[in-house]
């Protein structure tokens, strides 16, 4: 039986004493092996918030959210004049409007339904009964088609055209690119004509946003609603571009200034940052509690072999007077206390792999903001727009939709798994703790004079 | 052969220098049984632990069959100590989560005695001490106080040393087992030709030694 094999074997002697280093070795190593998968998870987490932020800013009227709430409209030169803002590659301008049954001969393929009567504010039959009620029409003037096809400026989806073609950005023309389901309830086809605003307007083109309520819209050219509705320079919403992520809150505070208590300026990139700070912060407590779990489970082990080698002093002096080389006696303790870790990794492994998924979905949600629930508002007030329910066409904007259906959805997944690197790291942690041990006891043992056997016998 | 020359050894504690062996020197034969009697802290323990190189001495000279052994450095001394010298103590010191036979093969281990005969070696050394059998598989603490010191005597032995240290071996033991004890050195003395040193205040054990030497405030004398 060699020493390792003796120092082995010694970590079961004091078998009380065993069982509470590995316990509390255990509980350490489990504790820093989730805090090393709970860091992971948020990571990753960070990571998949900060990809799907967008490098837009919404910008829209005081007050006025989701087609609701008062303000006053912005002018257009202000929208324009947000180009002139550094860093701003872009400005789409929409202005939301509604074709009430006398504004139109166009009726809405969808039905008033209880949430449409509930939140009311249709045209025609104000004052009748319910049976009378008629959905309005959604316009959405736009001064550039393109971003609006694919961002979903009219509330949801992507648009795809489907048929015809889209008008230009500049475009002062009487025509329309009108939603599939709007199309088929009035047999509309490119190069159709609707009545609006006392103006015949000619369809060119049909699109499919795969959603009802999206489907239920027509996009206009923004001059045109401008002319149209008496709405002479007014814009309900604008979508900045900026050319960078790192400058999304530079151009956010640029336009606030220029705008001031005219507009609400918002971008997801500011709503993202504020759903970070508890992600950051425990991310922050996970590697304080790594450290100091790694930390204590070093100084626990290392206690405890202090305690055990000034036990053993006298067997370590019988030892060298039998001729046992310091090597052989230090490799004996080194044994021993590595024995210690490994059973308590493989304790900790097992009950930190087994905890790990438990104890992150707590932090995340005991840090309140980054659980699903905080993206209820947003999330639940663009979907349920099914019937009746104006959202803000340019207000809410492509991106908040997008924007907040993805962190929502991301965080609710929030995963957690042990990696390779994990674990190895976790090796690692217990090497140096082992080795710290092992270094202590060792000393100590190198100090042993064998002559003390004889003494005080 | 063991032959000591002009030993000094000295303590600096608070009180001052402890003297505690002064100008010792003897002679001891192969296969011969030496007493050290003495009063307590006369220096007994001190000698011992100079001889079998758990401590250096102030200066003199310990020569085993011509070897000249005060001058070892830390390796040699762990070396001579492995292969050439065996101890006795008081109070065992058995390891405790070991079994007797285990033991008996730590010191063929750090002698680094042939691995595939230390299992028959240990057998034959338990067998010698009366011990043969089961008793060998037990721990110390299945044994008693007797049969412990017949298994420290066997791990003495085991690696064919030169010379026994034996630190009052007989002092935690009745006067019946004692002198089986004593017995048991005396004999595997002369039949191993192993020179052994019995460190005592028993007259009795004095008694059964070829020798008696008595130490005094770290000076040795013959008994005539
Ligand atoms: N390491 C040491 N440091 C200081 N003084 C020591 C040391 N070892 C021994 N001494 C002193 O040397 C003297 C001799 O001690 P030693 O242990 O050799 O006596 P002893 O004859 O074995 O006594 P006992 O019969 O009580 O065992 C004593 O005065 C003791 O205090
Ligand atoms: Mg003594």
């Amino acid at each position: 039986m060699n020493a390792l094999r003796r120092g082995a074997r010694n970590a079961f002697r004091n078998a009380m004493r065993s069982v509470g280093v590995v316990v509390i070795l255990g509980v350490a190593i489990a504790l820093s092996i989730s805090m090393l998968i709970a860091r992971g998870a948020v990571d990753a987490k960070i990571s998949a918030v900060r990809s799907s932020t967008g490098n837009t800013i919404t910008v829209s009227p005081a007050g006025f959210f989701a087609g609701q709430g008062g303000g006053t409209p912005l002018t257009t030169a202000q929208v324009t004049g947000l180009l002139s803002v550094p860093n701003v590659t872009a400005v789409q301008a929409s202005l939301s409007e509604r074709l009430s049954s006398t504004q139109t001969n166009l009726t809405s393929p969808t039905l008033a339904g209880s949430l449409g009567q509930r939140f009311g504010g249709f045209a025609g039959g104000a004052s009748g009964s319910a049976g009378s009620l008629s959905v309005p029409i959604r316009v959405t003037g736009t001064n550039s088609p393109g971003t609006s096809l694919v961002g979903g400026a009219n509330g949801g989806g992507t648009e795809k055209l489907t048929a015809g073609v889209a008008f230009s950005a500049t475009s002062h023309a009487d025509v329309a690119i009108v939603g599939a389901d709007l199309a088929t309830k009035n047999d509309l086809k490119v190069g159709s004509t609707f009545r609006a605003w006392g103006a015949t307007i000619t369809v060119v083109g049909i699109y499919d946003a795969g959603s009802t309520f999206a489907n239920a819209g027509v996009l206009m050219p923004l001059a045109t609603v401008q002319r149209l509705a008496s709405a002479a320079n007014q814009v309900t919403g604008a979508t900045v571009t900026v050319n960078s992520l790192g400058n999304v809150s530079g151009a956010v505070s640029a336009i606030t200034k220029k705008l001031g208590t005219a507009a609400d300026v918002t971008s997801t990139q500011a709503t993202v940052q504020s759903q970070l700070a508890p992600l950051n912060s425990v991310k922050t407590i996970s590697t304080y509690t790594l450290i100091g779990a790694v930390v204590g489970a070093a100084v626990i082990l290392l206690l405890s072999m202090l305690m055990i080698v000034r036990e053993r002093r006298r067997e370590i002096g019988v030892l060298k007077a039998l001729g046992a080389t310091n090597r052989s006696v230090a490799s004996q303790f080194v044994a021993e206390s590595t024995t210690f870790t490994v059973l308590g990794a493989l304790v900790g492994g097992l009950v930190g792999v087994l905890i790990s998924s438990p104890l992150t979905s707590a932090l995340v949600s005991a840090s309140g903001g980054a659980s699903p629930t905080g993206f209820v508002r947003s999330g639940g007030g663009f979907t349920g727009a099914g019937t009746g329910f104006t959202p803000p066409a340019g207000a809410g904007g492509a991106l908040g939709f997008r924007g907040f259906r993805g962190i929502s959805n991301t965080l609710s997944q929030l995963h957690t798994s042990a990696s390779w690197s994990t674990l190895a790291f976790a090796l690692l942690a217990a090497l140096v703790i082992a080795a710290f041990g092992s270094t202590v006891a060792s000393a100590t043992v190198t100090r042993v004079r064998p002559a003390e056997v004889l003494r005080s016998e | 052969m063991l032959s000591v020359e002009n030993l000094n050894k000295s303590f600096k504690s608070d009180g001052g220098e402890v003297h505690a062996v002064r100008d010792v020197n003897f002679r001891a034969g192969d296969g011969e049984m030496v007493a050290i009697v003495g009063a307590s802290g006369s220096g007994k323990s001190t000698l011992l632990s100079l001889l079998g190189l758990l401590d250096a001495p102030d200066d003199g000279s310990i020569e085993m069959n011509g070897t000249q052994l005060a001058h070892l450095d830390a390796q040699g001394r762990t070396r001579y100590r492995s292969r050439q010298v065996g101890f006795v103590f008081q109070s065992f010191n058995l390891i405790p989560n070991l079994s007797a036979k285990e033991n008996v093969k730590l010191a063929l281990e750090f002698a680094d005695w042939p691995k595939e005969d230390r299992d028959a070696r240990a057998e034959a050394m338990l067998a010698m001490v009366g011990l043969g059998g089961e008793k060998g598989n037990r721990r110390p603490s299945k044994l008693s106080g007797g049969e412990q010191q017949r298994v420290a005597i066997a791990r003495a032995f085991a690696a064919q040393p030169q010379l026994i240290l034996a630190d009052e071996p007989t002092g935690s033991l009745d006067r019946a087992t004692g002198q089986k004890i004593v017995e048991l050195l005396r004999n595997a003395a002369s039949t191993l030709k192993t020179t052994v040193l019995v460190v005592t205040h028993d007259e009795k054990v004095a008694q059964q030694a070829d020798r008696r030497l008595e130490i005094e405030d770290g000076v040795l004398t013959e008994i005539a």
